[in-house]
């Protein structure tokens, strides 16, 4: 019982420091006990950096653990706005006037946005299965995930009535480094997670709109910032197979003297799939070393490699499956797949000079891609006139894309006293060099050669942005958070195949089934390439107006605009506005209080966003393309209960997504998303050994409505139960995962188009239901061992 | 440590009002969402449909044993004994094609609204309804073009020996009378010659095969049944059945042949493939 109180002023002085002064009177703690404590606490917070742990969303901008608060922030306890916890007892000062000096490390936390700010501590929700990184997201409200491409194609996300496909409208970040692909043929904005080992994600950042001025391209629908760190240290082997033919080995290492943000991981996946051609291979590694800088500041190298190769099972059609033409789980294509591989490396460096916080980062990217995907069978490969006689050959189509990116950001924080409260001024940079080969080819059915290029693009992409940031709190209940940012997008696309048809072409040199032409309308020559190039800047006004806490409530108004470039197909010289735009706002309510040991936290925000030039994805160009303004209105609530025996997160989010037009519904949007995320874990009454034996249960819950479908249809619900148990002893630890615990046959993915793959006697041209199966039942052993560590 | 007292209300009772009505407008916001959350279409919908084809509708249903009469455009008194069509699909769509345009694609997916797949052979004397062997499907929207699939297999096969129509019957000018038969297939025997170097693919097969434009006004529903007739007459109104060769010197018996070698089979496979006065659509409720 002694450890825990110890432990207990441990993790309350941790807290505590983390959001006010160090320099002036700090939490009760006696002569005596300071000796242990203020060391143990500085180790623990090396340990795990700034703790990201569901803060609400406090008024006051979290400082920097390195430099001296003069401002108390509110915590989630915190009804008065001192920054104390509310533990019985615990603010209780012994000895009020005596100043203690600590230099805690951590980087500083970025200011909330307000309830649709979340700063998502993973913490024992780590329990509850999930298949990658991407699955994280889960923990944010009105988040779904699908995926109609296979184990290495990116997860396709619906945020908030968004249909942010694989990452086109929202802006991922994994250690401040960017994720979206710029020009990435697929969809301009397109977001791999799945080489982020999950084990190393510290906590993730979820705004779900553009409020923030550091958000930049491809925060429509908002952006999701994954924050490494690997917390338990020593060498850590982990196993599992399973299901499916699943093997995944895994290494991690963090040396206990380094903070958390000191880390290796290597993965390795290995699995035959379920059902039909689901086979997928990958390997991923991930590192970074965090050091000190001076007194104040610290740096942080990293790199990760990453490479999978993966089949594909693509869709199958409703009426085919009803009448046993095709399995539920089969494929009509085995051809489908891809292989995808991404290499980075990046550097930071966070110092203190004066009142001012100063950060840079440099980064560097190699991206490689490669899609096979066959959406309507034998359909688009219709007869043209130039092209000699030939039957439908197949839809199957190539798409490779192989990009190159280096970019920085850098930023200039300062902070002052106005008004007897902190008042802060923040200016940024952001600048980003793509440069994206990306072609497209028609694949033959049987020969598997390439028939017709529909594409062929080599893009060089520039973005350069800067932004200003102003936290001003003219009195102790109201803090308006806001800024503008400026993006300058430019594009140089040279279009390698720039004329596909002719009319009236050359008899004496007719083209035939060439599908890139050196010839124009009535046989003229011209070359087959154009180049292409325009520019345009995007000023982004952003800000949140927060109030309180009063009595635990915090209220917040948050507005702002966003950008999402747009894909350089869509390019033309000098087009004035090579990017859609979206402006969005919210009005919400948080509450956030220590209630005994138990910290709870519960938002309601109201929403609405508009975007001028929408993407619905089109299954006959394979990716997204561009449509019409849509309007989106709606709410979500999230809770999050912690104690210290179980975590609890659910989420509920409904939504009303429209064209501007038509006022018809955006098809494949989720308007009702539910998600509950549990863990419960405790000291087993038996001590083998001696030990102790800690048993722990994890459940994950999903429930989404039906959502619409194109021609006035409705797909089927999605409801699916994850669940494990695991058990550890000393330095082991095995755990029983089950996926799909119910075994409920559900479509995870699904659209309607028309399709043809010869399962009747002609050309099915009208639209019918296609989907993409969801996972059978999975089960799966996990067994894990730590040396030399925690 | 306690709230500070000039962020408290200092009546309780003020601030669960407050509350009250704060909490009952976000329910209020809440149940209004819930209520419009999961309501609403994307337009349009999904239909199935019987689908029937028929011979045409003036006429006594005793005509597949009585024969069809009519007199043609080239003066023929023809008594059709026999008039069977294969009708390999049936399809909808919701534009019309550019006027003039000699170039077209067989189809163009996106524009249809509504199709009939599995065909069979029709009597097209009778003008009973006689059912495709499966339903149709399509989309809720308004049709203004149809098109008939003269196929026994895919519409892009480079060849097809299915028999597409099957004509027998009498005919009499003056004193001038005869029998005649004859069938008609869509494959190598109808391949156009290629005349321009440039464009080999100008005109595909499936083109034969695809009767169109006809015009339509109908939407689908899953209420009701499409309804396709053909009226044989048109098939011969410029055949001209005295250019037929009799089988032997001394039969009545002409036989049209399978290919365009003269004008009786040239003219009766463009009456087969005429768009306009053969074929017409009908949305029965």
């Amino acid at each position: 019982m002694r450890a825990r109180g110890i432990a207990n002023e441990v993790e309350d002085f941790i807290n505590d420091s983390l959001h006010q002064t160090i320099n002036r009177p700090g939490p009760a703690l006696s002569p005596r006990r300071r000796v242990f404590v203020v060391p143990i606490a500085a180790a623990l917070l090396l340990a795990r950096g700034a703790r990201a742990d569901e803060p609400p969303p406090s008024a006051d901008p979290p400082a920097s653990a390195q430099e001296p608060a003069p401002d108390p922030a509110p915590t989630p306890g915190d009804a008065d706005g001192s920054g104390a916890k509310q533990e019985p007892g615990a603010g209780e000062p012994t000895e009020k006037n005596e100043d203690v000096t600590v230099t805690v490390r951590g980087r500083a936390l970025v200011p909330s946005r307000g309830v649709s700010d979340f700063n998502l501590r993973v913490g024992e929700l780590s329990r509850v299965p999930r298949q990658n990184a991407a699955d994280l997201l889960k923990l944010a409200p009105g988040i779904l995930l699908t995926n109609k491409g296979g184990d290495g194609h990116a997860e396709q996300v619906f945020l908030r009535g968004f249909d942010a496909r694989e990452g086109q409208d929202i802006e991922f970040t994994a250690a401040g480094v960017p994720i979206n692909e710029a020009g990435n043929l697929h969809g301009n904005g397109y977001a791999d997670l799945h080489f982020i080992i999950p084990e190393l994600v510290e906590s993730l950042r979820v705004v779900e709109g553009p409020f923030d001025p550091r958000q930049g391209n491809f925060a429509v629908a908002g952006s999701a910032a994954y924050e490494l760190g690997l917390a338990r240290r020593g060498l850590t082997a982990k196993y599992t197979t399973g299901s499916f033919g699943t093997n995944r080995m895994l290494l991690t290492w963090g040396p206990t003297r380094e903070s958390s943000h000191t880390f290796g991981g290597v993965e390795l996946f290995d699995t035959s799939g379920f059902g039909m051609n689901r086979s997928a291979r990958r390997g991923s590694t991930m590192g970074q070393y965090e050091g000190r800088l001076g007194s104040s500041g610290s740096y942080r190298i990293g790199g990760q490699a990453y490479t999978s190769h993966f089949k594909s099972a693509g869709v199958v059609r409703a009426d085919d499956v009803e009448s046993g033409r095709i399995g539920f789980y089969d494929t009509y294509d085995r051809r489908q797949g891809g292989d995808s591989s991404r290499y980075s490396v990046w550097g930071d460096v966070e110092t203190k000079t004066g009142d001012v916080l100063l950060k840079q980062q440099v980064f560097f990217i190699m991206r490689d891609m490669r899609l096979r995907e066959n959406f309507t069978g034998f359909l688009l490969d219709v007869q043209h006139p130039q092209q000699n006689p030939h039957p439908q050959r197949g839809d199957l189509l190539d798409l490779h894309v192989d990009s190159a990116t280096v970019g920085a950001r850098g930023s200039a924080r300062w902070r002052t006293k106005a008004f007897g409260e902190t008042q802060e001024l923040e200016l940024g940079y952001f600048a980003r060099a793509d440069r994206t080969a990306s072609t497209q080819h028609r694949i033959e059915a049987g020969t598997d050669v390439p028939y017709l290029t529909e594409t062929d693009l080599d893009s060089r992409l520039g973005n350069v942005g800067m932004y200003g940031d102003a936290g001003i709190r003219p009195v102790r209940w109201l803090t308006v958070r806001g800024g503008v940012r400026g993006d300058l997008f430019t594009f140089d696309v040279l279009d390698r195949c720039a004329q596909k048809t002719a009319r009236q072409p050359s008899p004496a040199n007719p083209p035939g089934d060439q599908s890139c032409l050196s010839q124009q309308d009535f046989g003229r020559y011209r070359e087959p390439i154009e180049r292409r190039g325009t520019a345009s800047i995007a000023v982004l006004p952003r800000a949140s107006i927060l109030f309180g806490p009063f009595t635990g409530f915090t209220a917040s108004v948050s507005a702002g605009r966003g950008v999402r470039s747009i894909d350089p197909v869509y390019i033309n010289q000098d087009l004035e506005t090579p990017f859609a735009s979206v402006e969005a706002g919210d009005l919400g309510v948080s509450y956030a209080r220590g209630i005994g040991d138990t910290e709870l936290m519960v938002r309601s925000v109201f929403f609405r966003t508009h975007v001028d030039r929408d993407l619905i994805f089109s299954e006959t160009a394979g990716r997204a393309t561009l449509a019409d303004g849509t309007t989106r209105t709606g709410w979500a609530f999230a809770v999050r209960a912690t104690g210290p025996w179980f975590d609890q997160a659910a989420n509920v989010t409904l939504v009303r997504s429209v064209f501007d037009d038509t006022h018809l519904l955006v098809p494949y949007v989720p308007d009702v998303v539910v998600r509950s995320d549990s863990a419960v874990h405790h000291e087993l009454p038996w001590r083998p050994g001696g030990e102790t034996l800690t048993g722990a249960l994890a459940a994950g819950i999903t429930y989404v409505g039906r959502r619409a479908l194109p021609f006035g249809q409705r797909s089927d619900e999605i409801f699916t139960v994850d669940g494990s148990a695991s058990v550890a002893w000393r330095n082991f630890e095995v755990a029983l995962v089950a996926t799909n615990l119910l075994d409920r046959r559900y479509r995870l993915s699904e659209f309607n188009f028309a399709s043809d793959f010869r399962a009747a006697g002609q050309p099915t041209l009208v639209p019918a239901r296609h989907f993409t199966a969801g996972a059978p039942r999975g089960v799966f052993l996990t067994l894990t061992m730590t040396l030399g560590g925690s | 440590m306690s709230a500070r007292p000039d962020l408290v209300p200092s009546v309780p009772s003020r601030r669960w009002r407050i509350v009250r009505a704060a909490t009952a407008s976000v329910l209020l916001a809440i149940v209004a969402l819930v209520l419009t959350a999961c309501i609403g279409t994307t337009g349009s919908n999904l239909v199935t449909f019987d689908a029937y084809a028929a011979g045409p509708a003036d006429v006594p249903p005793d005509t597949p044993t009585r024969g069809l009469s009519f007199v043609n455009g080239r003066g023929w008194s023809i008594t059709l004994t026999r008039a069977t069509l294969r009708i390999g699909a049936v399809y909808l769509n919701r534009s019309v094609p550019v006027s003039g345009g000699q170039e077209r694609e067989c189809f163009l997916p996106g524009v249809y609204v509504a199709q009939v797949l599995e065909g069979r052979d029709f009597d097209v004397l009778s003008p009973e309804l006689q059912p495709f062997p499966a339903r149709g499907s399509g989309t809720e929207d308004f049709a203004v073009t149809g098109e008939v699939w003269l196929t026994g297999g895919r519409v892009d096969a480079l060849e097809d020996s299915t028999v597409i129509a099957s004509v027998a019957g009498t005919a009499t000018r003056g004193d001038e009378s005869l029998r005649f038969e004859g069938t008609i297939t869509i494959g190598s025997n109808r391949r156009a010659e290629r005349t321009d170097p440039a464009r080999p693919g100008a005109n595909p097969l499936c083109a034969e095969r695809i009767v169109t434009p006809i015009p339509v006004a109908l939407t689908p529903r899953n209420t009701g049944a499409l309804v396709v007739r053909v009226d044989p007459r048109a098939w011969f109104a410029n055949v001209e059945l005295g250019e037929l060769e009799p089988v032997s010197p001394d039969s009545d018996l002409r036989i049209i042949p399978d290919d365009s070698s003269n004008q009786p089979a040239t003219n009766l496979y463009r009456g087969l493939r005429a768009a306009s006065g053969v074929y017409s659509f009908e949305w029965i409720p």
